[in-house]
């Protein structure tokens, strides 16, 4: 930690995630940043497996808090493990194809809401409202899945370009 | 104590291993029951495995730390054939992860649901109830219609009483549950469940077809958190972008401080003193302003409403109805500007009026029974529109506390002074007004309301600017609310002593960046006491830090940073309750620092949680409990159309902050969209009752531009503001980064690496922002090999203001604001331009600072300056010189980027 020159490319790339949230310039971050960094790191956790992240990286001392060197730790080890990487496009889009019972093409909005906030983990009304916002053609008032992958893939690209 | 025996029994089994699962059944399915093993078994897939490292934390004992909730799935006692499982919450309220359990086979989907639900309104209730919830126990059935409320069981502490349960107690609502629990349907209910074997049918067809709806919706759920996170670090990079950026402008601001002394020191009249007025003592010509507007009486142009005025008239005293017409002026698109007469008039009264405040205004909500406080407004008018039509107009019955920093940076900075001015003068006991580190001439220079001034009032600029600064004179320091909360702008430190303040001169204090006058080299000048000036300076200036102690303020060059302990220390001295700030932009318009850790719980205001909802209540802390953001429900709630139930969620928030620890230190800031629209949502806070509790209310001034948009948009619109912005600082340090970057690149092959693409910008720019993030948006990268093609950093973005990439522009972009700065202040008369004399002037008094310069040699820079020759020098001629000079000296070392030494180059 001390030496900057040992640290790799990724724990530069962690810290500086960290750093983002890190307002107070001490080292820690808040428990519930942790989920939305280790997201921004390119890992694609399920809210079960933040849960468990977290409990292992939570500072013993102060708790409600995590320190830079543990979360570098334990994530930096996440990531090269290729642990909680994300999901295929291939499969993303079987998992849209599943909700799709009849093969229509899209899915209503109230299904996919309902699917959403029911189902798996589920959304809060917040993240459903900015989904729909982006996922839903103006048009039709549907979802047409394959278009709306497209978009979050269009992330999903960039970032591994940049990785 | 039973209690105990029974939390111990729990440590030991934790330390075993397996730390959710207390396991009863006899089927060996059940006894592989963990929260993770049923992730697993739901999800069907090895791949995801995480393996959870050892909890270690659990074995000192801080499995107390966390709830323990019992999930019973029957209503048996344990250990007789029933099953129980129990999550540990780790830290509540502000980390309740609830370990969301997956999906057990044999429950269906809404009761699943449901039960989380449940937990967290059981949860919730517990902190409604001021519960330390820390080893506080919770079990809960699954009936849906056993309220949570009869689930609550301590497990120790016993905080809860009986009388707070209600009319039952608790033992009567665990007999009423136990009860129900044995009844016909509960049952029922069990014989409907043992239908399924726990040894489940997994083909069985409509199960399998469920995993597969949930395995899809957990996918898609993950890819769309993933998507969201990504998001939100943009967000927050883009915040410390403008933060950054801001602080080094002020910073800026302060490296002119030994000029603006010079300046101000040397030429005491520059700002007060009206062109042509021989008085050179400074505290004569305060009495000669004052006399100067009596006379004014007489003066035309302020006076005679010309017949061409088609706005409103209003009449002093004020009253509501001049309010009114006033905000309804100021609210049109297209305004009739307000006679400069009566502009002039209520500057001038309000001076008068706030003359005779104490430099700490007292504030009582005797009357009124709660107060409300409004920070930053920074010329958004808009901002203050709302927070009048969402809390009301200010009067006796309506206090309002408005914490400085109204003007500079908005573009209605002089609407909103006046208006806060009018409030005052129309209900003066029900509008306290604190004096911000805006509310000075030299700040405003800088950051836009001197500009603002003359171009709305262009014929009465000057004299209004002289009212103005008057009135920043009067304006009192701080405001004390029921002796109980200090309101003041930037916050304290180690050395405030409230009685000094209540007892100095403020009005002596024209600029706070002037610094104290040691020696009285100018004629008449006061005295001022170093120490005296810097309380005041603390006062407005100052942000608090995490840590202890009191440091100077490196980001911003001004002020200190004090620490909680300061803070303490402050607040036990005075016997407040706590300190209310502003001065710092929040992204959700409030923050609350320095929380006591060893606070006890302040929710015993009875009076409050009797008017709190259970049903709002119970809304909040869910969401909080799901680990949401308070915003997010905020804004949920708005959406849900619930204004009724808004104080008693607010409040509860707080009740939920208080038990965490007692909040000392709150900023509060009211200028929504700050640094770009959608980058901050503005907030006010309302003290209410006996007990100051605060409640704070958020708003975003919506335009029909940004309520359209959605959260990516909106991340897209800040952060591409952000990114310019960024470019011009970039721009402007061209040649210095380029050296940098070819010292990494000894070969000029044009490529470096990306860490020390990163280290270079940091090196340079010290903005402490995320380069490596922001790598993609400033520059190119090589495909292969992932370098760095750094000339790249200097190419104009997409987005980016147009500029030409020579170093003339670069220079001037650097140094433009210092010197328009300086530009306004030798401008004494604020014509816009500077005349021989106030060159001359302004060189005079660098000259005693400075090599002597013969005055010939002064003419000819002027003249030199002069570039149209018309006798005066502008704004653009003066830019112009600047850069002509800066251009000559490029081959000296820039050692020092503050203007007054350039400045000093140019004259030598």
């Amino acid at each position: 930690m001390d030496d900057k020159g040992t640290l790799s490319d990724l724990d530069k790339r962690i810290i500086e995630a960290f750093v983002v949230f890190d307002h107070a310039s001490s080292n820690t971050v808040d428990v519930r940043e942790v989920g939305t960094i280790i997201r921004s790191l390119g890992c694609c956790p399920s809210e079960a497996e933040i849960q468990e992240i977290l409990v292992a990286v939570e500072d013993e001392e102060t708790s409600g808090s995590v320190r830079l060197d543990r979360f570098l730790l334990i994530v930096s080890h996440i990531i090269q493990e290729r642990r909680l990487q994300p999901a295929s496009p291939e499969k993303l889009l079987k998992a849209f194809l599943t909700l799709d019972r009849d093969g229509k093409g899209y899915l209503t909005k109230e299904f996919l809401s309902k699917i959403m906030m029911e189902e798996g983990e589920p959304f809060t009304h917040e993240e459903l409202d900015e989904m729909m916002g982006a996922a839903i053609d103006g048009e039709t008032g549907n979802i047409p899945y394959e278009y709306y992958i497209n978009q979050l893939m269009w992330f999903a690209t960039g970032w591994k370009t940049s990785c | 104590m039973a209690d105990n025996e029974k939390r111990k029994r729990l440590v030991y089994r934790e330390r075993d291993g397996e730390v959710t699962v207390v396991e009863k059944t006899k089927k060996s399915f059940f006894s592989k029951l963990s929260p993770r093993n049923l992730f697993r078994s739901c999800k069907g897939s090895k791949k995801t495995e995480f393996s959870m490292p050892k909890v270690e934390r659990r074995d000192d004992g801080a499995a107390a730390e966390g709830i323990q909730i019992h999930a019973s799935k029957s209503g048996r006692q344990p250990g007789k054939g029933g099953f129980q499982t129990r999550y540990i919450i780790p830290r509540l309220p502000h980390s309740c992860y609830m370990p969301c359990p997956p999906h057990p086979p044999w429950l269906d989907h809404s009761n699943y649901t449901w039960r989380r639900v449940q937990v967290m309104k059981t949860v919730g209730i517990a902190i409604r109830y001021g519960l330390d919830f820390r080893g506080v126990e919770f079990e809960f059935l699954q009936e849906q219609d056993i309220s949570p409320l009869h689930l609550v069981q301590i497990g120790s502490g016993g905080q809860l009483t009986s009388n707070k349960m209600g009319s039952g107690g608790y033992s009567g609502m665990k007999r009423k549950a136990d009860n129900y629990c044995r009844g016909q349907q509960y049952r029922q209910k069990q014989k409907k469940l043992r239908g399924f074997s726990p040894q489940m049918n997994y083909t069985d067809r409509a199960t399998a077809a469920c995993r597969r709806t949930m395995k899809a919706a957990i996918l898609i759920q993950r890819w769309y958190r993933r998507y969201l996170a990504r998001m939100e670090v943009r967000r927050r990079y883009t915040w410390t972008i403008f933060q950054s950026i801001e602080y080094a402008g002020e910073q800026d601001q302060l490296k002119l401080y030994n000029f603006f002394n010079a300046l101000l020191t040397h030429m005491p009249d520059a700002t007060v003193k009206p062109p042509g007025s021989e008085i050179s003592s400074k505290s004569s010509s305060i009495d000669t302003v004052d006399q100067k507007y009596e006379d004014e009486s007489e003066d035309g142009s302020l006076q005679s409403v010309d017949g061409g005025y088609k706005g409103i008239h209003i009449s002093f005293p004020l009253t509501r109805d001049d309010l009114d017409a006033l905000i309804d002026t100021f609210r049109k698109k297209k305004q009739q500007r307000l006679h400069a007469k009566y502009v002039a008039g209520i500057l001038k009264e309000a001076a008068l009026q706030l003359k005779r405040l104490p430099n700490l205004n007292q504030a009582s909500t005797a009357i009124s029974k709660q107060i409300t406080i409004c920070g930053d407004l920074h010329g958004k008018l808009d901002d203050l529109l709302v927070i009048f039509h969402k809390n009301g107009l200010p009067s006796t019955e309506n206090p309002y506390v408005f914490n400085g920093d109204f003007v500079d940076r908005g573009k209605k900075g002089l609407e909103v002074f006046l208006l806060l001015l009018a409030c005052l003068l129309a209900f003066p006991g029900g509008v306290f007004l604190n004096r911000g580190n805006h509310e000075d001439h030299i700040m405003n220079a800088r950051y836009g309301f001197i500009r603002e001034v003359k171009t709305k009032y262009k014929h009465n600029a000057e004299r209004l600017l002289r009212l103005i600064e008057r009135v920043y004179r009067w304006l009192p320091l701080g405001t004390v609310v029921n002796n109980k909360v200090l309101v003041v702008h930037g916050g304290i430190s180690d050395i405030t002593d409230l009685d000094w303040v209540r007892n100095l001169d403020r009005h002596k204090y024209v600029s706070l960046l002037r610094p104290p006058v040691t020696e009285s080299s100018a004629p008449g000048a006061e005295l001022i006491d170093k120490l005296e000036w810097k309380q005041v300076f603390d006062i407005l200036w100052s942000d608090p830090q995490p840590g202890d102690g009191c440091i100077p303020n490196s980001l911003r060059g001004a002020g200190t940073y004090f620490g909680p302990d300061v803070t303490d220390k402050f607040l036990q001295k005075y016997k407040l309750l706590y300190l209310i700030r502003s001065h710092e932009c929040k992204p959700e318009g409030y923050e609350i620092t320095h929380s006591s850790k060893s606070g006890v719980p302040t929710s015993k205001n009875p009076e409050d949680s009797s008017q709190v909802s259970v049903e709002a209540t119970e809304w909040v802390l869910l969401y909080l409990s799901l680990g949401h953001d308070r915003t997010l429900l905020t804004a949920r709630l708005k959406c849900a159309g619930a204004p009724s139930c808004m104080y008693s969620i607010l409040s509860s928030i707080t009740h939920l902050l208080n038990v965490s620890g007692r909040m000392l230190v709150i900023t509060i800031f009211s200028a929504s969209n700050y640094y770009e629209v959608g980058s901050n949502k503005g907030a006010y806070v309302k003290l209410v009752g006996p007990q100051l509790a605060p409640h704070f209310v958020q708003f975003t001034t919506a335009t029909p531009r940004t309520k359209k948009l959605t959260f990516r948009q909106r991340v897209g619109l800040v952060e591409s503001s952000a990114i310019r912005e960024l470019s011009g600082q970039i721009l402007a340090r061209r040649d210095q980064l380029l050296e940098e970057f070819l010292k990494y690149d000894p070969e000029q092959t044009g490529m470096i690496s990306l860490s020390q693409w990163c280290t270079a910008m940091e090196e340079q720019t010290r903005l402490g922002i995320p380069w490596r993030m922001l790598r993609e948006k400033l520059v190119t990268l090589d495909p292969s090999t992932g370098k760095v093609e750094y000339y790249s950093t200097f190419q104009e973005h997409t987005n980016s203001r147009r500029l030409s990439g020579t170093t003339v522009v670069e220079t001037l972009y650097r140094n433009k604001s210092s010197l328009e700065a300086i530009f306004r202040i030798i401008d004494k008369d604020n014509s816009g331009y500077i005349s021989m004399e106030e060159f001359s002037d302004a060189c005079a008094l660098l000259g005693e600072h400075l090599p002597q310069i013969p005055p010939e040699q002064l003419v000819d820079i002027c003249r030199s300056m002069d570039i149209n020759k018309d006798g005066l020098v502008d704004l653009n001629e003066f830019l112009e010189t600047f850069r002509l000079v800066d251009m000559g000296h490029e081959d000296r070392p820039d050692g020092d980027d503050s203007s007054p030494d350039e400045d000093t180059n140019r004259l030598e």
